[in-house]
């Protein structure tokens, strides 16, 4: 028996308070007067004892809730035999249910051998279920009932995650902290060597924990999946729409595959493609022939290897008429507009069409979203006081607005919508340097694309605009704002303090403006946001925070709704967790349809190297010296096991029980007083 | 006006005069027509004439048919004479509630004074006593004698110790005359020590009241604990259990009030237990039973 902070037993002195409280409390007996004792006897001898033994049982609980709280602080501990320590244990059975477990029989067999770890536990030794998803899910409380435990190992089931050990790690660190005996990790896995994060430093397992792998695959088979599809999200021109699908082989020799489009259960096209050894290739689908709504398509591969779900990759389409963009521009301003369409029906997957307003015929336009996607006010001199009213309400209510400056509007003391003061502009060809170019650019900026090619674009004109709270995305060289942007309502406005048309830059004549226009298009009209495909586990935005109390509704892959009427009027966001077609009400009204696909990464089922899982199963290097060096059993010496918790609950008990003898002992006194 | 005899209710009012105001005419006004308690000119005897009596009371009717001169008597015009002993010793500040032992036997003494000398013009006098003489007023029936007696009451503020002894050796002297004499006390000493003390004013002719005034927490003490309990006569300290005051106590204390009772009672004398948590009218009828079996 020792102690593990004894300096801790210094507290000891404040045993003084309670002795020292009680002779004073002793000594203390107020009189009461009586108008004669002549019948009185005294009786003082038995009065004192009854008196003297209550206060010394309160007296010695004080005195033991003092000691053993400063005994608990010490940290006692008693040294107890190793072997008796080790025949105590935890049993951590963690088994793998990620994507990559589906192929072939991974966990059939991870299931069996849990099964059989089971069986061959020792009689005192607890088990805990653990399933090692994208989180870790305990199954099982510890415990030594084997039909639970069989239960909880016979109910996983492959799903369609992607994990990583470093969660499991962290877990076990946890458990570790909390459960004083030896622990004993077995992890059920293919090992798969996506699932080791960065730094090893993530997985290291307590002193107190021994890893027992139980590898379910011995070798990497090769498999084909279909990596990446690249398809839009909103078709408006079935001829225009493009399919890109990427063709991965693991492991595999060079080999033809046939690729499928599959619109609604339905192939309508197929391509070869020639897969190199260990390689990729890209196949295309030049139309993408859907219904309007939403359509599931999907693109497949004929691969026939072990891992057959991950041959097909889902995404959702959705065919609507093309948009309606307004564009506001002076009466004399036929450049900007014929950049601005160009570009815009350039881009393939854009499907607007501009609507051009010259400026004195807008005051009685009131926009919506329901009428326009977004709106460009090009280099307008004055914008009508109604329809900037009606701009700002528009953008308000989560509308977008574009908003560019060129040499009439920078004559304006302030920018239509966006609210800044002009501060002053600059004519760069008329200084020496002719034009500046762009300085820094936001490359996560949603406008931005190929942020390495705006620095090739000259600016003649530019106007410094006061940014105030708007996010500045470009600036040009001289440090002028050259793309910003600003939050109002639920909307957004775009500033380019240049113009749109190739006077005052020469951006519109740059193979960089139909991306800057096709990107900041779909960003201000809100289709940037909506994919047709997602992955495992990632969320899906159901609400934003104006749309507080309405309710949504989200239907999984089976068809059944996940979410329970309060859940579906308060919840923001959704993960998906099961590859397959979701389909969605979303708060706003609007409906929208994803296809979830597992993590990539899961199909690559390269295997961890055996050294690593040595290391990591400290049957090797530094850490298995340690382990070696911590390992009691191994010793065949003594370990210390602390007590304190059982000193803490004698605490506890003593403290009730002062609780209860003062309150008795005080309310004498009140009552007697 | 009954609620006016509680003694916590009369603790409230200011001024003896006024309480035994209160007391008696509450007490009168809830006697009714009781046939024992006569306080109306009600007819009594027929005196004969001496020199000297006041002429107001001769029978006119009766001389005039006798041609003899009689005085009318009645009940209410009996000449008596009420002397009260007041014990004003330590021990009579006690109290466990609004009324202190002293407060009540001063309420009970002015009410006696008042029906005895505003209502009936009867002598009435008070001697204050405690280990010696305090305080005497002699019986008279004069102008302001009420006022006296009072006075002499508010001023009898308790201390020093009781001996019955000592001081009744001199009330001989001033019992000289027949008549009723009330001994207010909590009698904290031996009842045969008290009688014999008590019995010469009654071999004098007298009618003597013991008005044995205890409080509610002397005869049924409760104690939730052991404390310490300090005599208020002698000082003495005393630390008693709980177990002992709600037993041997009480059985002592009741053999004590048992033993007097019988005591006095044995020597021709009456005994009124007075509680002070109880109204007064117990004490007024006591002493008009005690008159009524003198006329």
């Amino acid at each position: 028996m020792g102690l593990l902070a004894p300096w801790f037993l210094a507290g000891a002195l404040a045993l003084g308070l309670p002795v020292y409280l009680h002779m004073l409390r002793r000594h203390k007996n107020t009189p009461h007067p009586f108008s004669s004792l002549m019948f009185f006897e005294r009786r003082t001898q038995s009065s004192i004892k009854h008196r003297r033994l209550r206060y010394l049982l309160l007296l010695s609980l004080r005195l033991a809730l003092l000691l053993l709280l400063v005994l608990a602080f010490a940290n006692p501990f008693i040294n107890r035999p190793a072997a008796a320590l080790a025949g105590d244990k935890l049993l951590l059975l963690a088994i793998d249910d990620t994507f990559s477990m589906r192929a072939g029989t991974r966990l059939a067999d991870a299931r069996s051998q849990a099964r059989a770890v089971v069986d061959a536990r020792g009689p005192s030794d607890r088990v805990q279920v653990l399933a090692l998803d994208s989180t870790v899910r305990i199954l099982t409380q510890p415990t030594r009932d084997a039909g639970t435990l069989r239960a909880a190992i016979d109910s996983v089931q492959p799903g369609d995650a992607h994990a990583t050990l470093d969660s499991l790690a962290r877990v076990v660190r946890s458990i570790g902290e909390s459960v004083r005996t030896p622990i004993e990790l077995h992890l059920f896995s293919d090992m798969q060597k996506s699932s080791m994060p960065a730094s090893f430093g993530e997985i290291a397992l307590p002193a107190n924990v021994s890893l027992l792998l139980h590898p379910v695959a011995r070798d990497a088979p090769a498999n084909f999946v279909v990596e990446a599809v690249s398809a839009p999200g909103q078709v408006w021109d079935t001829k225009k729409a493009r399919v890109q699908a990427v063709i991965a082989g693991y492991h595999s020799s060079a080999a033809k595959r046939t690729v499928s489009l599959v619109v609604a259960g339905k192939t309508i096209a197929t391509r070869t493609a020639d897969v190199p050894a260990g390689g990729r290739a890209t196949v295309e689908f030049d139309s993408l022939e859907v219904p309007y709504g939403f359509t599931r398509c999907e693109v497949r591969i004929d691969s026939a290897d072990s891992l057959p779900d991950d041959d097909v990759a889902r995404f959702a389409v959705e065919r609507t008429d093309p948009k309606r963009v307004l564009f506001v521009r002076e009466p004399t301003d036929s450049r900007s507009e014929l950049y601005f369409r160009s570009a815009l029906v350039s881009a393939a997957e854009a499907a607007f069409t501009v609507e051009s307003v010259p400026v004195n015929q807008v005051s009685a336009l009131q926009p919506t979203q329901a009428q326009y996607a977004f709106v460009v006010l090009s280099d307008l001199l004055s914008t009508p006081a109604p329809f900037e009213q009606a701009l700002t309400k528009y953008v308000r209510d989560g509308g977008g607005v574009w908003v560019s400056i060129g040499t009439s509007a920078a004559r304006a003391p302030s920018v239509p919508v966006f609210g800044g003061r002009i501060i002053d502009s600059r004519s760069y060809a008329r200084d020496g340097a002719r034009f500046v170019s762009v300085g820094q650019v936001d490359p996560a900026y949603p406008s931005v694309e190929q942020a390495d090619r705006w620095a090739g674009v000259k600016f003649f004109f530019a106007v410094r605009v006061d940014p105030g709270d708007a996010t500045v995305a470009a600036r040009l060289s001289d440090q002028t704002p050259i793309l910003l942007e600003k939050k109002i309502g639920e909307g957004r406005v775009v500033l380019f303090t240049s113009g749109l048309d190739n006077v005052t830059n020469d951006f519109p004549q740059k193979p960089i403006w139909v991306p800057l226009v096709d990107r900041t298009a779909r960003y201000l009209s809100g289709t940037e946001s909506r994919s047709g495909s997602r992955v495992v586990d990632s969320f899906l935005e159901l609400r934003t925070a104006k749309e507080r109390s309405v309710s949504v509704e989200v239907t999984d892959p089976d068809g059944k709704r996940p979410l329970s009427l309060s859940e579906a009027s308060t919840a923001e966001n959704y993960q998906l967790t099961r590859a397959g077609f979701y389909e969605l009400r979303l708060a706003s009204g609007r409906r929208d349809m994803v296809g979830v696909n597992p993590d990539r990464r899961e199909s690559d089922l390269s295997q961890i190297s055996g050294e690593a899982l040595a290391l990591w199963s400290g049957k090797g290097g530094a850490q298995a010296e340690q382990a070696a060096a911590v390992d009691p059993a191994a010793a065949g010496q003594t370990a210390p096991y602390g007590v304190w918790w059982y000193i803490m609950l004698l605490v506890c008990l003593a403290a009730v029980a002062e609780s209860v003898f003062s309150g008795q002992y005080l309310g004498t006194q009140r009552e007697g007083s | 006006m009954q609620r006016f005899l509680n003694p916590d209710v009369l603790a409230g009012i200011s001024g003896l005069e006024l309480i035994a105001k209160t007391v008696v005419q509450g007490f009168v006004s809830g006697l009714h027509r009781s046939p024992n308690f006569g306080f109306s000119q009600e007819f009594a005897e027929y005196q004969s004439y001496t020199p000297g009596d006041d002429l107001r009371y001769v029978d006119w009717n009766v001389y005039a048919r006798s041609d003899r001169l009689y005085l009318k008597r009645y009940r209410g015009e009996t000449n008596t004479l009420l002397t009260v002993l007041l014990d004003a010793s330590n021990s009579m500040k006690y109290t466990s509630h609004a009324v202190t032992k002293m407060d009540y036997a001063r309420y009970a003494a002015a009410s006696l004074f008042y029906l005895t000398s505003q209502m009936q013009r009867d002598a009435a006098g008070l001697i204050v006593f405690d280990d010696e003489l305090r305080d005497y007023i002699r019986p008279s029936t004069r102008q302001g004698q009420l006022h006296r007696l009072l006075a002499a009451l508010d001023r009898a503020e308790p201390r020093a110790r009781t001996d019955f002894a000592k001081p009744i050796l001199h009330f001989q002297d001033m019992l000289r005359r027949r008549g009723f004499v009330v001994l207010i006390s909590d009698f904290y000493d031996d009842p045969e020590k008290i009688v014999r003390a008590a019995e010469p004013m009654r071999f004098h002719g007298n009618e003597v009241l013991f008005f044995h005034v205890l409080d509610p927490q002397e005869l049924r003490p409760k104690l939730r604990e052991p404390m310490t309990l300090v005599d208020l006569e002698t000082d003495e300290a005393l630390e008693v259990t709980p177990d002992y005051a709600q037993h041997e106590y009480r059985a002592k204390m009741d053999a004590h009030v048992k033993l007097l009772s019988e005591k006095v009672r044995a020597a021709g004398m009456e005994y009124k237990l007075l509680q002070t948590d109880l109204p007064l009218d117990d004490a007024l009828r006591e002493f008009l039973t005690l008159r009524q079996g003198r006329l």
